[in-house]
Formats: structure tokens, C-alpha cells, sequence
């Protein structure tokens, strides 16, 4: 250690160390230019110039190269020290008086004109770069000539390989002599060295080689991109080792193989988006306005390259009309291979649409251009008529080619309207929706598995058995299982999970590790003792904040016993650390000023909890998230909001008090409502995994719907098909069916649900912990187009009967007819009900296959053959079924004459009204729900206008309800085929084991909590909780008759009843109005 | 005038707005640091009688989000 005195203060080094690394230590600011922490110094700019006493006499030496020694004596900011700069800016100035850096030091030393004669230089010969190429391993540059004939240059003028445009030089040129825009220009445009493109951002925005992914990237930790890092392809560089804190990186890493020993395995690798650049007809390659759905989604994000901002990318000029194109890269066997629909396009340009025009504002022009418009998703065509009603324009047309317009951005087309009308028009940016598909690396591994593929080369799968692959064992989930949106994905992964699980299932809990309890000291009643921890995150918080002074500050602040800062408070040893600092300075309340609660808290409070400390004793100030990284050009008041936030923090957690978390048994029972296809499938994954389950159905036998259909569009019986599934169910030891049975009432919450079934007038108790609500629908009995006057005109489903029974008359008809959407998509009913196109097409074909000479037709309004389905379209129109549109307001007239069923539609291509008589109608009524409003209210589970039952969120919790224990599946849910049934059927018990096999429920502590002399009964907290959790005690209970009370369990800690409460009655521990009134009070703006 | 800033309190969700602004900071975007945050459980929690208090306590604005 070496010890010496800067500017009067006594200071300590390494032996080694240069003035500058010591100074900087003390926070003692000395001005350079060409000093790199990277980089071995060489004193060429000279401002760093400090005097030296060594003892005898004073002289002048370079701070940022001069070696420290033991005695010496430093001055850095000396009136020589300032006069020696000032000549050394005045020269520098003189030779590049344009340079911003330099004008700010010559302001800074009160230079106006330098005395000496301007030069227009811009390079001070400072050397930085040509240490720094050296430095990445290529020695591309160098300083030649001599004298006034130096420069920075290349060998013999030329450019040659050895420079790979890898920027260095100009990150660090403090003049701007050498600048990326440069290195572009002659370098990387004519050498074809590309810049690297953000996955994240599709390119539209780059990257360094070492990168965090994306925002939200888990773990949010950065990467080192080897195929561009500069140390891979030099082996020199390695500047980033020098920053690091913590000496985290390790370019010497290999990739590691692990292996892994598992029961089952699930495949998730999604999907990739059709590249467009093949169709040269689309200029997707050579224009810069002709982008792909997936670049529209970083245009409109705010998180994008443009801030949210919309422009087109050839100027930057915000478009006045964009228009997209569908089914690029799907439903495509000319072009591409994809004959499959990727079932989301339609949903999410009619999504970027609307986003657009409220980006943009409601001048902006959107215009679809599309096949059939596909939005049979729950809530979608509500979607798709509000997009119409906002303007955006949808135009039935497959537009061939895009026409660069000539002297302009602009984009020109030419497309063939619904009236057959030859029309051109011009767009400001073009949206090609891209299809999704498999890539190759997912093909080549779905090889190596051997598990089969689709005609699409999606993975194969059965009906009955959706989420399996043909290998036993090996599950799969999301796209790669079909084209699907992220709700469908969230209900294959949950349905993934629990085919595995049930195949597992004897495993459960074999390997699991019980921690050890530290325990909880009592500090009730105690005055408060406040520990401060500030982070610094490294130089996150502390390149910013002024981490000690907020330390300091924060041991001034009442109840502060004990204030300090760690590097990284979140590292395994400060942990330890600060767990022994809690037990030794007895604290009883902490606060980490760091990065965000979101992330941290529960490690924190798990370090209160070795302490011996209840987890509700402490608190966090976001002094990273909220502060250094969004204040970066204002460390003063940085530090000063910093202060504010810990002040904040310490003022809360004084008054925080220990909560306490019930525990809960879970009955390890479930009670399964409905017995269709769908509940029986949950009932029986429940009852695999080794739940007792109970199936409650109110007709006579097991099968529901399933009953009603003849077989799926891969040819599976249905019949026989849930003849298996029904004879498992039955056999199951660990089902009971209760059939011809209702539920008259529910009691009680998560994990303790006590039910009673009401069967011919006998009634039956039912303790469970979870129930599944797969109550189904049924086909919408219809009036229109004569219906019921005719032994001709059927439902579907009438068809499906008579196809069971063989009847004769299906293959003498000379001509069938089908109607689709009969009661979808109107306003009474503004819901696709998703199956009927695919079904009245495969009974179409069946049809076909009983008597091919038989003309048949579908009347349509979109066929909504969504995914794989489509195959089923195309085969359809081969074989000669005739698809004829027709318009909701124009709908197809059904007479009976002359004893014929008669129907006269206008034809979509003719523009005609076309007279068929049908030997038989098929009506492709709606799916309805089995309204069910008992169900719901004992559930508290709410139903939407359509009747269909509501769950937790429409992408993320499509197969569970807000209300805790109850789950979803099935027809009530949404109209679906069996396929979809049968996976959220799985994904229902799925979600219901996540609960089950926890054993026990945990309350959070920070619920609502009434205070039942303060309460008037008014009942607003009953009225208002979305969660149920408030009820009246019993008017004959011994205490408090008729107060309100808030079940622990059942509260989410909102919120929500406690600013409601008119009597104050209700407080929200751990945020409590005392508590975030101090909070206020503290933030006191001084 | 043009030297004034306001002071700004706000309550932000702690699913929604409080994790935005985390994200905020993730992503590096750029505010003025007179704005001093008070996390809330739900903006179900806010309560008419916050924003008062901030007002009185010297705070110009008071922002809720959620």
C-alpha cells in the first residue's frame, strides 16, 4: 500500500497504480482526453497535468501515467496546475478550434481566442484510437509521418483487411475526428460489413455484440454475441472485463452439454414468421415501405425503435395510408408451400389497424385486404365490427403486386374488387401479414425424435389426444402443435403440463427439500430500530446517485440505527452479511434503497426471514428503476430524489407491524360440473394425477355434445372415440359419477368448497378444495329459413344423427345445401361460433364420399377453416362442392313450392340471385351456451353478454376463474371443436393441480382487516370486492351480529373496499392509510 | 416562470403503472426528476384523501395511474 497526500488530503494506492486511478478513487476529478480505463496510459494529451512535490522541488507531471510513490505530494487544481492547462487547451483549441469538447474546456480555463494561429484540424493526435485498435487485436491504424506531418492513419494510405469496422476507434475519439457515420461511408458500405440488427426489433434498430435481448428479458442479464464480438474473431479486446464490477465475464466459456434425466419431455419451440423476400412481386427486399406484420408491431410498440411513433422507414414521414395484405406465406400452394391457415393474421392486422389509427390519429387510412376475414376467437368479431366502425376499411381481394411509385415513396397496387372492378390505388407503407410456420431447425429435431409431422409440418397429432405426440412420453404445446394464437397456446401448455404430470404423477414431491425455519423474533410493542441498506448496484445506482452521501443521509432519519451501502446488496454474501447486521444491531424494521420491489422484494424479505425477522418489517426506495437510470444527466438531483425516496421508505416502514400468514389445508378433492367431453377429460387427468374426483352432471349419462356428432374431421368416430373415454371415467377408482344431479349450493372458498348436489329430491354433501365449471352449450334452436316445416331442412347436428343412422336418403339426395352462420355473427348473437364451417364442409365431403354425383353447396359468409383445417377447404372445392357467399344483409331465401325445399341466393361472382333446390338444408346454427347464472353466483364467477362464463384473462388465464379454485373449460368457455375441449379440459385440471398439490394455501399478509366497532353495515365493501372476500357475520352470531367481515383467504389485498369504507373501518395492513399518509408527508419537497 | 417545475406525486398500481415505470427505467428512457412515487396495492386502493394530502403537503400535482 502506498500512501501520499493529493491536494493536502492524505490518500492510499496500490503499488502500480498512476495518480489518476488513485485520484478517482476519491472522487478527485482530474480532466483528460485520451485516458482509457481499458488501456494503458500514455500521457499524450497533456491535460491531465498535476504538479508534483517530491520533497525538494515542484515540477509538472502527467497524472494519468505517472506511478504513485510513498510520501509524494499531489496538487490538482493549484493555480501553475490551472495555468499549465489552460496553455496546453489554448494549443490544442489553436489546431481544432471546431471541436465542442475542447470549446467547453477552453469556457472552463476562460480561454475567448487562442493567441495562436487557427488551424482547422479536428484530430489532436492524441493516440486513443490507435491504442484502442491495437488494443481489439488488429493494429489497424497508426500515428504516421513526423511533426506537423502526423496524422492518424492507415498503412500506405489504403484500406485493408485488417480493419473490420468493429467502431472502437470512433467510441473513443473524445473529438469526433473519427465518427461511426465515417466508418459507414467508406467502410462498411463498400466492404458489405453489415450492422447488427436487433432480433427484438426485426432489425430495425441495432445492437452491441454484448446485449440484453429485450427489456423484459428472464434472466435480465446481458449476453456476448461470439459471431460478432470482436475478441472472437482477434482475440483481443476484452474491454468489457474492465468494467464489469464484478468480474462476471468469462470469455473462455464453452458451451456445455447437460444431461438430464426426465420422465417426460414437452416441446414448446414455436414458430417462425414466413420471410416474405422470396415474393418478388411484393418488393419486400428493395422497398423500404413494404414491411412485415411483425416489423409493424416494433413500429407501433413503444418500446420500438420509434418510440411507438408510426412512420414509414423510407423518410420517416408519418404515412396518411397504410394498407395489409393477408395471407402472405398462408393459404398459399402457388407461391409458397403453406397451404394451412395461420389462424392468427386476420386478429392481429385488424389489431395493428386500430392501434395505428390511434397512434396516428383518426385520419390515418387503414385499408385489409383479405380472403376471408378469420376472427373466431372469443371476442374477436366484436373486435372486427368495432374496427369497421372506426374506419378501418376491409377490402376482399388478394392483391397480386406492388408497384414502387416512381419520383415517390409511395407504394402503388392494383387489385380486382367484390364487384369485379379493375381499381389502383396508392399507400404510403404496405403490411404484408406473414404466416407462421415451423422452422427447419424444429423440423430437423422433431427428426431426431421421431416423432411424426402434418402435411405443414406442424407435429401430428390425435383428436382425442391433442397435446401428445406419436412418441409416447413426449408431450407438445403452442404453434409447433398449429398455427394458434397466445389464449389457444396458454391452454395447450397447461394441458401439456398436466399430460405429463399424470405420467409422473407418482413422482410428485419425491425430491423436494424442506427449508430450515429461523424463528421469528417478537418485536410487537418495540420502538422502531430501521436498518438502511443502499445499493449500488454496481455503477447502476451509483455511476449516478451519490450512494455514500444517501447513506449518511439516511443514518439522520428517525428510528435509523444503522445506515450503510454494498455493492450489490443482492449478491449471496451481502445477504449473509446483512442478515448478521440485522441480528447484531438488533434492527427491527429494514429498508434496501435499490432497484424495484417487483424483482427483489421477496429476496430481501427472505433475508428478514433468516434473520428472524416477520417479512412485512421492511421496505424498499427504488433508487435504480425510478431513479438512476431514468435522471442519468442529473446526478444532483438523482441523489437528491434518491434521499427523498429512502426518507420515504424509512417513515413507512416505521410504522410497519409483523403480518401473519394463515396457513390452509386444501381438500385434496375435486368436484368436476358437467360431464361432457371436456369434463370428463379434466375429471379424469385430476384422477390420474391421484385427486378423488367428482363428476356432477345433470342428464342421465356421461358424453354431453359428444352424443350429437359422428366423427372428427380426421375420421375418428366420435362415438367410439368417448365410448373409451366414458368407460375410463367410469372405471376410474378415484371418479364418482353423480348423474341426474345438480348443485343447489356452494359454501366457502379455495381449497375448502362445501357443496351440496341435489339428485330426485335427495340431497348430498361434497367437500372439496377445487371445482372445474364445464357445463357446455348447446346448438341454437332456430326458426329462420323454414326450419321445422320440412323433413329436408335439418340442423347439423340432425345431419350428424341421420349420417350415424346410415339413412339411406343422405346418398340418394341429388343436391344438398348448407347455410352457414345461422344465428352467428348477428347482432343478437355477435359471436363466430367456430366450428360450424369446418363441420358442415367435412359433412359436405361425406356427402361427396356417399353419392359424388351429388351437387352440393355452402352458403357462406366466411369460411373459417382456421390452422390445418383448411386442408379439408381445398379438398372440398377439388372435389366440386360449391362455395357460394352471401352478405348478412343479403341473406339466402328458403321456400317450400311445389313440394321442393327452394333456395335463392345472389351469387358472389355473377351478382345473380341462383335458384337451388336442395333434397336436403343443413343449418349451421349457432353454439349457445348453457346459461347457468345459479352456478355463477355460487361460484362468484361472472358470465359474459353472450352467456359464456368469464375467466381469469382472456390470453394469460383462459382456463381458471379470478376466483381462487375454480376453473374452466369446455363449451362454457367458448364454442370449440373437441380437439380444443379436450385441451382445456386437461388444462383446467392442470391449473386446478398447481393448487391441489400445494396441500396447503398460504394467506398473503397484506389483506383488509375490518374493524368491526367502526363498521355501520352498509355492505359497500360486499358490493364493491371482486374477490367475495367481505360478508355479514350471522345476525344471531354472539359478537359483532351483522358487522362485516373479510375472509383472509378469499382477499386479494386491493384495496379497493378499505377507500370505500364511509365509517374508516377497514385497514389494508401493510398499507395502511397511516402509512401511506407518512409516505406523503415524507416526500415533503424541501 | 419558465425556471418553475411542478412537483408531482403519484400513486402508481403495483401490477400495472409501478411495473411500467420499472420498465421505464429498464429501458433507459429519459424524465424529469420531480416526481416522487408511493406504491399502491391497486389503484382500488387510492383514496380521494391521498391526493389531497399530497397537495397540501407542497406537491403541485398528483398523478394516479393504474
Amino acid at each position: 500500500m502506498v500512501t501520499f497526500k493529493i491536494n493536502g488530503q492524505k490518500v492510499q494506492g496500490e503499488e502500480g497504480q498512476y495518480i489518476k486511478q488513485v485520484a478517482e478513487k476519491y472522487g478527485i476529478d482530474i480532466p483528460t482526453l485520451c485516458h482509457h480505463k481499458a488501456l494503458e496510459p500514455a500521457g499524450m494529451c497533456r491535460i491531465c497535468t498535476v504538479e508534483l512535490f517530491d520533497g525538494r522541488r515542484s515540477r509538472f507531471v502527467t497524472a494519468c501515467n505517472y506511478p504513485i510513490w510513498d510520501g509524494m505530494e499531489v496538487k490538482t487544481d493549484s493555480e501553475p496546475v490551472h495555468k499549465g492547462r489552460k496553455l496546453i487547451v489554448e494549443l490544442l483549441m489553436a489546431r481544432c478550434p471546431d471541436v465542442p469538447i475542447l470549446q467547453t474546456l477552453a469556457k472552463q480555463y476562460g480561454i475567448e481566442t487562442p493567441r495562436f494561429k487557427a488551424e482547422d484540424d479536428t484530430c489532436i493526435l492524441c493516440g486513443l484510437c490507435v491504442r484502442m485498435c491495437e488494443k481489439m487485436g488488429n493494429s489497424a491504424i497508426a500515428l504516421t509521418g513526423r511533426g506537423i506531418e502526423m496524422k492518424v492513419d492507415t498503412p500506405f494510405h489504403t484500406q485493408t483487411e485488417m480493419c473490420i469496422a468493429c467502431g472502437a476507434c470512433a467510441s473513443v475519439c473524445p473529438t469526433g475526428h473519427i465518427t461511426l457515420e465515417k466508418i459507414r461511408n467508406e467502410i462498411t458500405a463498400k466492404s458489405g460489413v453489415q450492422l447488427i440488427g436487433s432480433e427484438y426489433d426485426m432489425g430495425l434498430k441495432g445492437r452491441k455484440p454484448v446485449y440484453v435481448p429485450y427489456a423484459q428479458a428472464v434472466p435480465n442479464i446481458p449476453a456476448i454475441d461470439r459471431d460478432v464480438c470482436v475478441h472472437f474473431k482477434t482475440g483481443g479486446c476484452k474491454v468489457c472485463v474492465e468494467f464489469c464490477g464484478v468480474n462476471a465475464i468469462d470469455h473462455t466459456m464453452e458451451d456445455e452439454v447437460v444431461e438430464l434425466e426426465v420422465g417426460s419431455i414437452i416441446l414448446a419451440p414455436g414458430f417462425q414468421p414466413f420471410d416474405p423476400s422470396k415474393f418478388d412481386a411484393y418488393n419486400y427486399s428493395n422497398h423500404p415501405n413494404v414491411i412485415t406484420s411483425m416489423e409493424m408491431e416494433r413500429l407501433l410498440s413503444a418500446s420500438g425503435p420509434t418510440g411507438g411513433h408510426l412512420v414509414r422507414l423510407s423518410d420517416h414521414k408519418e404515412p396518411k395510408k397504410i394498407a395489409w395484405f393477408q395471407c402472405v406465406g398462408s393459404r398459399d400452394m402457388n407461391r409458397c408451400d403453406n397451404s394451412y391457415c395461420s389462424s392468427v393474421c386476420c386478429m392481429y392486422a385488424i389489431k395493428e389497424a386500430v392501434i395505428a389509427k390511434e397512434h396516428a390519429g383518426d385520419d390515418l387510412e387503414c385499408a385489409i385486404f383479405y380472403m376471408d376475414m378469420r376472427t373466431h376467437g372469443k371476442d374477436f368479431e366484436r373486435f372486427y365490427n368495432n374496427a369497421q366502425d372506426k374506419g378501418v376499411r376491409f377490402v376482399r381481394s388478394r392483391v397480386h403486386t406492388i408497384d414502387p411509385v416512381k419520383d415517390s415513396d409511395a407504394l402503388s397496387v392494383r387489385y380486382v374488387d367484390d364487384g369485379g372492378n379493375l381499381l389502383q390505388e396508392q399507400f404510403d407503407m404496405i403490411v404484408l401479414s406473414v404466416g407462421l410456420e415451423t422452422s427447419p431447425e424444429v423440423v430437423a429435431m422433431a427428426k431426431q425424435l421421431g416423432i411424426e409431422l402434418t402435411a405443414g409440418n406442424f407435429c401430428k397429432t390425435d383428436t382425442f389426444e391433442p397435446v401428445a405426440t406419436s412418441r409416447p412420453g413426449i408431450f407438445v404445446c403452442g404453434a409447433f402443435q398449429g398455427p394458434k394464437d397466445i389464449p389457444q397456446s396458454v391452454v395447450d401448455s397447461s394441458a401439456a403440463a398436466s399430460a405429463a404430470g399424470e405420467i409422473l404423477a407418482a413422482g410428485r414431491n419425491t425430491r423436494t427439500r424442506q427449508p430450515e425455519v429461523v424463528p421469528e423474533v417478537n418485536v410487537v410493542g418495540e420502538r422502531p430500530r430501521v436498518g438502511v441498506f443502499v445499493c449500488r448496484c454496481g455503477i447502476n445506482i451509483a455511476g449516478v446517485v451519490d450512494v455514500p452521501s444517501v447513506a449518511e443521509y439516511a443514518a439522520t432519519l428517525p428510528y435509523v440505527e444503522f445506515a450503510t451501502d454494498n455493492l450489490y446488496s443482492c449478491a449471496q454474501d451481502t445477504q449473509d452479511n446483512m442478515s448478521q447486521i440485522i441480528k447484531q444491531k438488533k434492527l427491527n424494521r429494514v429498508v434496501v434503497a435499490a432497484c424495484t420491489p417487483k424483482t427483489h422484494e421477496p429476496l430481501f424479505q427472505e433475508t428478514l426471514i433468516n434473520a428472524g425477522l416477520n417479512k412485512y418489517l421492511f421496505e424498499m426506495a427504488n433508487i435504480r428503476n425510478h431513479d438512476s437510470w431514468v435522471h442519468k444527466s442529473n446526478p444532483e438531483l438523482a441523489t437528491r430524489k434518491a434521499k427523498d425516496l429512502v426518507r420515504m421508505a424509512v417513515t413507512k416502514v416505521a410504522l410497519a407491524q409483523p403480518l401473519e400468514e394463515t396457513e390452509l389445508q386444501v381438500n385434496p378433492t375435486a368436484m368436476v360440473i358437467g360431464g361432457g367431453i371436456s369434463g370428463m377429460t379434466a375429471a379424469r387427468s385430476l384422477a390420474q394425477q391421484g385427486y378423488e374426483t367428482h363428476i356432477v352432471e345433470r342428464s342421465e349419462r356421461l358424453g354431453g355434445q359428444g352424443h350429437n356428432l359422428y366423427k372428427t374431421i380426421s375420421g375418428d368416430r366420435v362415438a367410439e372415440k368417448m365410448g373409451a373415454l366414458i368407460a375410463d371415467v367410469q372405471s376410474h377408482p378415484k371418479i364418482q359419477v353423480h348423474l341426474k344431479t345438480e348443485l343447489s349450493a356452494v359454501e366457502g372458498f379455495v381449497g375448502n368448497f362445501k357443496s351440496t348436489l341435489s339428485s330426485n329430491g335427495n340431497q348430498q354433501e361434497l367437500e372439496h378444495g377445487v371445482a372445474v365449471i364445464a357445463t357446455g352449450g348447446s346448438a341454437l334452436q332456430t326458426e329462420e329459413y323454414n326450419y321445422g316445416q320440412d323433413p329436408r331442412i335439418m340442423t347439423s347436428l340432425e345431419l350428424d344423427k341421420r349420417m350415424m343412422a346410415d339413412d339411406p336418403a343422405l346418398a340418394q339426395a341429388g343436391s344438398a345445401v348448407f347455410i352457414q352462420c345461422v344465428g352467428s355473427r348477428e347482432p343478437q348473437r355477435p359471436y363466430c361460433s367456430r366450428v360450424c364451417c369446418t363441420h358442415s364442409i367435412d359433412n359436405a365431403l361425406e356427402l361427396k364420399r356417399r353419392n359424388p354425383d351429388m351437387h352440393v353447396y355452402v352458403l357462406y359468409r366466411d369460411v373459417r377453416t382456421y390452422g390445418e383445417r383448411e386442408y379439408i377447404y381445398k379438398e372440398a372445392r377439388e372435389k366440386g362442392v360449391i362455395f357460394i357467399r352471401y352478405d348478412l344483409e343479403k341473406k339466402p331465401q328458403v321456400a317450400l313450392a311445389d313440394g321442393k325445399v327452394q333456395i335463392t341466393v345472389t351469387d358472389h361472382v355473377l351478382g345473380v340471385p341462383v335458384q337451388i333446390d336442395a333434397d336436403l338444408l343443413t343449418l349451421a346454427t349457432a353454439v349457445i351456451p348453457n346459461r347457468q347464472e345459479a352456478l355463477a353466483q355460487f361460484f362468484k364467477v361472472p358470465i359474459n353478454d353472450d352467456g359464456f362464463f368469464v375467466e381469469k384473462h382472456a390470453k394469460l388465464g383462459p382456463s381458471e376463474f379470478a376466483t381462487d379454485g375454480v376453473f374452466l373449460c369446455g363449451l362454457a368457455h367458448y364454442p370449440k371443436p373437441i380437439d380444443e375441449a379436450i385441451v382445456q379440459g386437461r388444462a383446467a385440471a392442470s391449473r386446478a393441480v398447481t393448487l391441489l398439490a400445494r396441500e396447503t394455501v398460504h394467506t398473503s399478509g397484506q389483506i383488509a382487516q375490518i374493524d368491526q366497532l367502526m363498521c355501520s353495515s352498509c355492505g359497500v365493501c360486499i358490493s364493491i370486492c371482486p374477490y367475495s372476500a367481505p360478508s355479514f357475520i350471522a345476525a344471531d352470531a354472539r359478537m359483532h351480529a351483522g358487522k362485516a367481515q373479510v375472509n383472509p383467504v378469499l382477499c386479494k389485498g386491493c384495496g379497493l373496499c378499505v377507500a370505500s369504507c364511509r365509517s374508516g373501518a377497514i385497514h389494508l395492513k401493510g398499507f395502511d392509510n397511516n402509512q401511506i399518509f407518512a409516505q406523503i408527508s415524507a416526500a415533503n419537497w424541501e | 416562470m419558465s425556471e418553475w417545475e411542478p412537483k408531482i406525486v403519484s400513486f402508481l398500481c403495483n401490477w400495472c403503472s409501478y411495473g411500467a415505470a420499472d420498465l421505464a427505467g429498464v429501458s433507459r428512457m429519459q424524465y424529469a426528476p420531480n416526481i416522487r412515487v408511493v406504491r399502491i396495492p391497486c389503484t382500488g386502493r387510492m383514496s380521494p384523501k391521498f391526493a389531497l394530502a399530497a397537495l397540501r403537503e407542497g406537491a403541485d400535482a398528483v398523478w394516479v395511474s393504474g
